[in-house]
């Protein structure tokens, strides 16, 4: 039930595509003009829109950048299904309808955040560094792909303990804001981590004191055994733990109940709405088996 | 919007236009008023989420499936329980701004009575009964497919109430205009004309179906013709009775309401299309004036039923 105060905090623009890039995997990267919801929008919000005439209803894209004071915004997808695909086609100059920003965004409450991205998940992780760039906290951004990733990696000036030496590529974004990144994939990227983004994250986590590892959070992004795998990892170092998820979605204003998936509390199960109840969830209330499960991290996701 | 000749008297109620806004998608009343320009006073009325006498969980996700002019959705009548509705919500809905119609729905005839006459003792304004719901295993559409169980149903509920009873009728049914006078005579008070039409999405390479339910129901203009004619058929029925009828199914422009009025309806019903496009509204309304100031009538209702057969 929104109170009064929710009340007019989605807006609605005709935005137009400043920018249209292709990437290797059918990524692209998308800036669109829409000042209003660049102004509104926070890390872990995302954006509603009509892709294309023949396909009304519309599609949910997070959000990778803002620029408040140019007005724009920026999104990163993946081309999978016949709205992307349509998406894909739309030249710069093109107007999209957009509604925006949705969701309630990530919290911050710990001073060494990990941001945990996996393909198509990166973008809230990018928002979110981008946040906390003049902040107190020292986030560690670890970036996934089982694709090329879409940007070129650049050999890293952050020296991060724990991280195996050879594993040097990180997001050249990143770097220039001075945020430590690093990057895994089961393909053998050179300078990548060759392996899972949890298991890079289990030896920056391995090498922190005890005292260091109680100032950590994890936040994900990412398919969903990424972050079954992220939960189960939280769990063993008994860490706190947000993660976003995506649904098939209607309406994105909390009206229809279509994207709504459970979750675990003491008192029981209830059906939220990933639109404006989430996206991000605390990870245990989404994956309470992955708490219960003292196993170590397995690597059976792909 | 208020403009005096969008205004309608339904069923002794004032509605400051034809549009009303269906359950199922516009959450309890508030939802869309989240989206700047959108405001509950642009339609005549607001139908609030589907509610049974205990809580509901609803169907496991997916629950909205995208086709093509159209979408399928098996939500499962999730919602938190008559007593939550009327305690918790209805306290917080601004009833200066629309009249607000509750959505009654159970598994047992008791069911449909209790929570009837829970919402009669309630500033809801009217009853909508769903005996339409595809999405659930009891009740819903097993009660709405067969008249004589239909009208079992509006009858429990009328016993509970003197409020208005609008009746959602399904259209998975053989003969919806035999359903629809059965329940006229158990004292059905308007019609809600059509509800979802049951449908099937498959994925192709998991081989399952899109929808956690395995089916759900359809909606969107892909229906719109259907909607259209069941609309039709119900007005042959009810236009000696002054029973009204909301008129339902794929409406998205002013064009696609004015042929409902045509076809029988008092009022139009907007669902789908606010997904499409949360701010819908004003554009219906303003493209129904135009039209009646294009064919010099006063009052948009003297178009209602005024379809000419071959």
């Amino acid at each position: 039930m929104p109170q009064p105060t929710q009340r007019d905090t989605l807006v609605v623009e005709q935005a137009r595509i400043l920018a249209h890039d292709a990437f290797d995997g059918a990524q692209y990267i998308l800036r669109v003009q829409a000042p209003l919801q660049a102004a509104r929008a926070r890390p872990g919000q995302f954006v509603h829109l009509r892709v294309a005439p023949q396909l009304p209803l519309r599609r949910p894209l997070s959000i990778m950048r803002t620029s408040a004071r140019a007005g724009w915004l920026e999104f990163l997808y993946k081309a999978v299904g016949e709205g992307t695909r349509l998406l894909a086609r739309r030249p710069v100059g093109d107007t999209l309808d957009m509604l925006g920003p949705v969701g309630k965004p990530f919290q911050i409450r710990q001073p060494r955040p990990v941001l945990i991205g996996g393909g198509v998940g990166m973008p809230p992780m990018i928002f979110l560094a981008e946040s906390m760039r003049r902040g107190p906290q020292q986030p560690l951004v670890i970036l996934g792909s089982e694709v090329p990733f879409p940007f070129q990696a650049r050999p890293s000036q952050i020296i991060i303990p724990g991280i195996p030496s050879a594993v040097i590529g990180a997001m050249p974004l990143l770097e220039d804001w001075g945020i430590a990144s690093r990057l895994a994939s089961l393909q053998a990227y050179p300078g990548c981590f060759q392996g899972y983004v949890t298991q890079l994250v289990q030896h920056w986590l391995d090498a922190l004191t005890p005292e260091q590892r109680q100032e950590v959070g994890l936040y994900a992004c990412g398919p969903e055994p990424m972050l079954q795998a992220v939960v189960r990892l939280a769990a063993d170092y008994q860490l706190p733990v947000q993660v976003s998820l995506e649904e098939y979605m209607a309406c994105a204003t909390g009206g229809c109940a279509g994207c709504a998936v459970p979750v675990h509390h003491a008192a029981g199960v209830s059906m939220q709405r990933v639109c404006v109840d989430g996206p991000v969830f605390d990870g245990y209330t989404i994956y309470p088996e992955m708490a219960c499960n003292t196993d170590s991290i397995s690597s059976e996701y792909s | 919007m208020s403009d005096p000749r969008l205004a309608l008297n339904f069923c002794g109620l004032a509605f400051a236009s034809p549009l009303v806004l269906l359950s199922g998608c516009v959450g309890f009343g508030e939802e869309y008023t989240r989206v700047q320009g959108f405001s509950n006073r642009d339609c005549g009325a607001v139908c609030l989420k589907g509610t049974t006498g205990t809580a509901r969980l609803g169907n496991r996700p997916h629950r909205v499936y995208e086709t093509s002019q159209g979408m399928l959705n098996a939500i499962g009548l999730q919602n938190p329980g008559v007593d939550y509705v009327i305690q918790q919500i209805l306290p917080t809905l601004d009833f200066s701004e629309t009249r607000f119609i509750a959505n009654v729905s159970g598994s047992t005839l008791e069911e449909y009575h209790e929570v009837t006459r829970k919402f009669d003792d309630s500033p809801i304004d009217a009853i909508e009964i769903n005996i339409s719901c595809p999405n659930v295993r009891e009740g819903g559409v097993a009660f709405g497919n067969d008249p004589a169980m239909s009208a079992r149903v509006v009858a429990a509920c009328r016993n509970a109430t003197d409020k208005p009873l609008i009746t959602k009728l399904s259209p998975n049914q053989t003969d919806i205009a035999d359903n629809a006078r059965r329940c006229l005579e158990a004292g059905s008070d308007a019609f809600a004309v059509i509800n979802t039409l049951m449908g099937m999405a498959i994925d192709i390479e998991s081989r399952r179906p899109h929808i956690g339910n395995n089916q759900g129901g359809l909606s969107g203009p892909a229906i719109k013709p259907i909607a259209l004619l069941k609309c039709h058929q119900v007005y042959q029925v009810t236009k000696n009775h002054q029973i009204p009828i909301i008129g339902q199914g794929g409406i998205c422009t002013a064009e696609d309401a004015l042929e409902f009025l045509l076809a029988g309806a008092s009022a139009i019903g907007i669902g789908t299309a606010l997904f499409y496009d949360p701010l819908v509204l004003p554009g219906i309304n303003q493209g129904i004036l135009d039209y009646c100031e294009r064919h010099h009538i006063d009052h948009f209702s003297q178009l209602i039923g005024q379809l000419q057969h071959y």
